[in-house]
């Protein structure tokens, strides 16, 4: 077994939920999502069909802060705008995958990326949440990930929502005219899985060395547990290697799991390697 | 027989002083890190525009800037973030102060209101953002529909008419045909939806360029005002493919706007030019940005 790092396992794990049915579009600054949708593309899901900033049909990229963007256009089959995108993929039903990460999410499926305290005049204004609102409840799929699972961000409720993926159910679902779909929760410890709109979120599998009751005591919502709860499977030694050196040698996605303090010295680690190689391409 | 001259809109970077008004609604185009229109939101400060209404889809530094150096009254957006630098440090604090008024969009409400504008009806409806908190906060905004073919329910989203739109394109000729080759982003929506246009650019080119690249025009002359050449101008965000954004440039900003000595940063940029500008943050950076886009790598031929 090869050693791993749990960015790794999580990035596989959201890379699972990746078909060839749909577009996946990437959203704002989620390097764990293209990590993952660029796996999935390059394993098994090669005809998964991928959308970042205005590049629709996307070949997979290499990821870096500042090269993801033209990487796009380079092998992508389309250019478009955000609203013909918005008419002719989120809108027209052919979302496939959205994976979210946001400041809090709680059991019924809503996601808070506008404040934290009153609306108005909040303690923390956060970003907001682009298309989010709309698309989690659009896309097939709704993934959410968060690197750090506690009971601050899966919380009872949200203290706002910004969106949610309002009918979770695949019947009512479909009634609805949505594209029937699960709810997927990946995080640190475990992979939850909600199916209907009146059931909790139940411990899909808990990751290797985490025990469900230490899943249950660091989330905020109900949480069912099963009798028998699986191990997330590990990434194998060719997915690290895809991750490592063709995907992601740049180490973004780890940027996301690195605390506070050791942020911008991480930061600018990553932008040392990305000034040099392209110092070393002019010359 | 009268001859009629075919109209020159080019425009030199400070006529925006003139064109843009205290209290202005003011669209500005580029999304995440890309290709904003940042010489335009530095000519602003410079110019000393005040209580300006930004209305931007997905903001970053070019809504941090100008909500630093005081220039909004009124901040509408679906987002504004830093990405790897962070929450927008000085919009966050002015909302959380109090000091600046904000109208949260749904990023699909945002851009389906702008489209309403630019097809001349009052309202456009869709599946909208069902379970947010968002539309009920603005009942100006968005409303209920019901369809009058099949009875279902849908979001209704007010046509959204900016005063101007500012939007950065590749290039334009004297007549305001604009062209894009990578991200447009929000551009042409708020071009389309907006009384003025004015389009600034990496470089004005002969109408016989804008010809030959035709596919690349995603906005006719007859849209526009106002043409400016802004070599850079989108810089330190992104303008595919000519160069990436500077996260250098980022970095140093996000430094000093959680530092003290902020105030000297955007007095900095209040004070000079924008050749100055470039001459001044550039150093010799620009030929890195270009081939940060060269470097840029696509993953070929990996077998399964």
């Amino acid at each position: 077994m090869t050693d791993y790092e749990i960015h790794e396992l999580m990035t596989c794990r959201v890379a699972a939920e990746v078909d060839e049915q749909g577009v996946t579009v990437m959203g704002s600054f989620t390097p764990l999502a293209y990590a993952a949708y660029m796996l999935a593309k390059l394993t098994h899901a090669k005809g998964a069909y991928l959308a970042g900033f205005d590049a629709v049909g996307m070949a997979p990229v290499q990821l870096s802060f500042t090269g993801a963007e033209a990487a796009a256009y380079k092998g992508a089959a389309c250019r478009w705008g955000m609203l013909t995108e918005v008419n002719s993929i989120h809108l027209a039903n052919h979302g496939g995958v959205e994976a979210v990460s946001s400041a809090q999410f709680d059991g019924s499926g809503a996601i808070n990326l506008s404040a934290i305290g009153p609306f108005d005049k909040p303690k923390v204004r956060l970003p907001g949440g682009a298309g989010a609102a709309e698309v989690i409840k659009m896309y097939r799929k709704m993934v959410a990930y968060f690197g750090n699972h506690n009971s601050r961000t899966l919380v009872e409720k949200v203290q706002f929502t910004t969106g949610t993926r309002w009918k979770v159910g695949a019947a009512a679902r479909t009634e609805a005219g949505l594209q029937p779909g699960p709810v997927v929760v990946v995080t640190n410890l475990a992979v939850l899985v909600k199916d209907e709109d009146d059931e909790p979120f139940r411990i899909e599998s808990v990751h290797p060395g985490v025990d469900p009751q230490t899943v249950v005591e660091n989330t905020g919502f109900e949480v069912r547990v099963p009798d028998d709860v699986p191990t997330t499977a590990e990434p194998t030694a060719r997915q690290l290697d895809l991750l490592r050196n063709r995907i992601d040698p740049f180490g973004t996605v780890k940027f996301d799991f690195v605390s506070g303090k050791d942020r911008l010295a991480y930061l600018k680690g990553v932008l040392d390697a990305e000034w040099e190689r392209a110092t070393a391409v002019a010359s | 027989m009268s001859e009629s001259k075919m109209p020159d809109k080019v425009a030199p970077l400070e006529i925006l002083g003139e064109l843009v008004h205290d209290g202005d609604s003011v669209a500005f185009g580029g999304g995440w890190f890309a290709n904003h229109p940042m010489a335009a939101v530095r000519e602003l400060i410079r110019a000393g525009r005040r209580d300006i209404h930004a209305i931007t889809v997905v903001g970053s530094v070019d809504m941090d800037l100008l909500a630093a150096a005081g220039a909004l009254g009124h901040l509408s957006f679906s987002m504004v973030t830093m990405e790897a630098f962070g929450l927008a440090p000085n919009v966050r604090k002015a909302v959380e102060s109090g000091t600046l008024p904000f109208t949260e969009y749904t990023g699909l409400g945002l851009l389906i209101g702008l489209e309403a504008q630019g097809r001349g009806v009052p309202y456009l409806p869709y599946r909208g953002p069902f379970g947010s908190d968002i539309p009920a906060r603005y009942p100006g905004i968005y409303a209920t529909s019901t369809c009058p073919f099949t009875g279902e329910e849908l979001t209704a989203v007010r046509a959204l008419q900016p005063d101007v739109a500012i939007v950065h394109a590749l290039r334009a000729d004297a007549e305001g045909n604009a062209q894009w080759d990578g991200t447009s982003g929000p551009d042409v929506e708020m071009a389309k939806a907006a009384r003025k246009v004015i389009v600034t650019c990496e470089e004005v080119v002969d109408r016989d360029v804008i010809v030959r690249n035709a596919h690349m025009t995603k906005l006719p002359g007859y849209y526009v005002e106002a043409v400016i050449e802004a070599p850079f101008g989108a810089h330190p965000t992104s303008h595919i493919p000519r160069y990436a954004m500077d996260a250098w440039e980022l970095m140093d900003y996000a430094g000093a706007a959680a530092g003290p000595s902020f105030a000297e940063y955007v007095e900095q940029v209040r004070g000079e030019s924008e050749e100055g500008y470039r001459a001044r943050v550039l150093k010799g950076r620009d030929s890195v940005l270009t081939s940060l886009v060269d470097a840029a790598e696509v993953i070929e031929g990996a077998e399964a």
